[in-house]
């Protein structure tokens, strides 16, 4: 018997050796990027946010918001991103609670360590929103109200 | 001689075992203590009076006959202060059926937060104001009162981010204004240990 396949099935199995294998490196480098992320995000959460956001994300009572399903960071991403900078002060409202405390802002945070620390908040607690890149941070910089 | 040998051994062995396993019944004292040739007098925590959140004069008066918790913070730190506020909310439900069991969070930053802003951060806090005083008043006094009765550090520093040196300590007080325990308020297990610790006391 010959080993070698018929022509036809070689194409075929060429073609299809080379999309499992794109699919793998392709598959896998944005779950080691994801990861780096996230992981990274985790720890600088830590260091800069728990203290008042807490390790779950539920804030405390209403003098440090939620950011575990909060509606405000899921509808402004921009926004939020500046806060970490920034800080912000004055009224606001999160999944209908009024909080008025000022949050002092991180402003050495670069902008890779934004977009972590948005990842790990996009992806913990229940939440699965993928990853925020540095372009989506340099845009966000852009809209900051104070720079 | 080897039996009466072996008889010492196996009686001290037994009093250091049962030495190990009984709790220490008492907390201990804090501070000096001065004997007046009947009584030993200890420390306590010299003459205060500060206004709390809800503009009501808070003295020794105040905690008489009750025990309390007693802490140095400000509103807008953002290091340690969050964490100690997070657990001292721990003893502060831990202790809600204990009507002789109140704490009192003193500012070390007087001249920001005012009786208005620590009447909303408690207000925020959810915490009654019967239980729980925030209090402020004279820096001086405030500084004072911390080191010399507390044995807490709390001071100005202008080079440290949010300008205060302070540590995130929990004193707790018993009923006739005695220092009977330290425990690190950023810490979670050592803020069971005052919880535990309280109830030790309510036994006095
Ligand atoms: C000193 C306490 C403190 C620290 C530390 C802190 N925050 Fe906040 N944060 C607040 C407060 C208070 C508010 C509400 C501000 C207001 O009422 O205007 C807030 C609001 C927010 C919001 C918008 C509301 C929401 O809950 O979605 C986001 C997003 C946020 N913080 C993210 C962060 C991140 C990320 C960090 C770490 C880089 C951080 N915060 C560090 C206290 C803090």
């Amino acid at each position: 018997m010959n080993w070698q396949l018929a022509r036809p099935w070689r194409v075929v199995f060429g073609i299809g050796m080379a999309t499992l294998v794109m699919c793998f490196f392709s598959c896998s480098s944005h779950d080691t990027k994801f990861q780096q992320y996230f992981s990274q995000g985790q720890s600088l959460y830590e260091k800069h946010c728990s203290n008042c956001h807490q390790k779950n994300g539920e804030g405390l009572k209403r003098l440090y918001p939620p950011l575990a399903n909060s509606d405000f960071f899921k509808k402004n991403l921009p926004t939020s991103i500046c806060i970490m900078k920034y800080g912000i002060a004055g009224e606001m409202k999160v999944n209908g609670v009024n909080f008025n405390k000022p949050m002092p802002g991180v402003p050495s945070l670069t902008e890779l360590e934004l977009a972590e620390i948005a990842t790990y908040i996009a992806n913990s607690w229940g939440a699965e929103e993928g990853r925020t890149t540095i372009e989506q941070v340099t845009e966000a910089l852009k809209s900051c109200k104070t720079q | 001689m080897k039996k009466e040998f072996f008889a010492i051994t196996f009686i001290v062995g037994v009093l250091l075992l049962a030495g190990c396993s009984t709790k220490p019944a008492r907390l201990p004292f804090f501070g000096e203590r001065t004997f007046n040739g009947k009584d030993t007098l200890y420390h306590t925590i010299a003459p205060f009076q500060f206004i709390d959140q809800d503009s009501v004069a808070i003295t020794n008066a105040t905690f008489k006959d009750k025990i309390y918790v007693a802490d140095f913070f400000f509103t807008s730190c953002r290091t340690i202060c969050p964490i100690m506020k997070t657990q001292m909310l721990r003893v502060y439900e831990a202790t809600q059926n204990m009507p002789d069991v109140l704490i009192l969070s003193h500012t070390i930053d007087p001249e920001y937060d005012t009786v208005a802003l620590l009447h909303d951060y408690a207000n925020r806090l959810d915490v009654k104001s019967s239980r729980w005083h925030f209090v402020t008043g004279a820096k001086d006094s405030i500084f004072k009162i911390a080191q010399t009765s507390y044995f807490a550090t709390a001071m100005e520093d202008k080079t440290e981010p949010d300008g205060f040196i302070h540590s995130g300590a929990f004193l707790l007080i018993d009923k006739k204004g005695r220092l009977r325990g330290k425990y690190d308020g950023a810490r979670e297990e050592d803020v069971n240990r005052l919880i535990g610790d309280i109830k030790i006391l309510r036994q006095e």
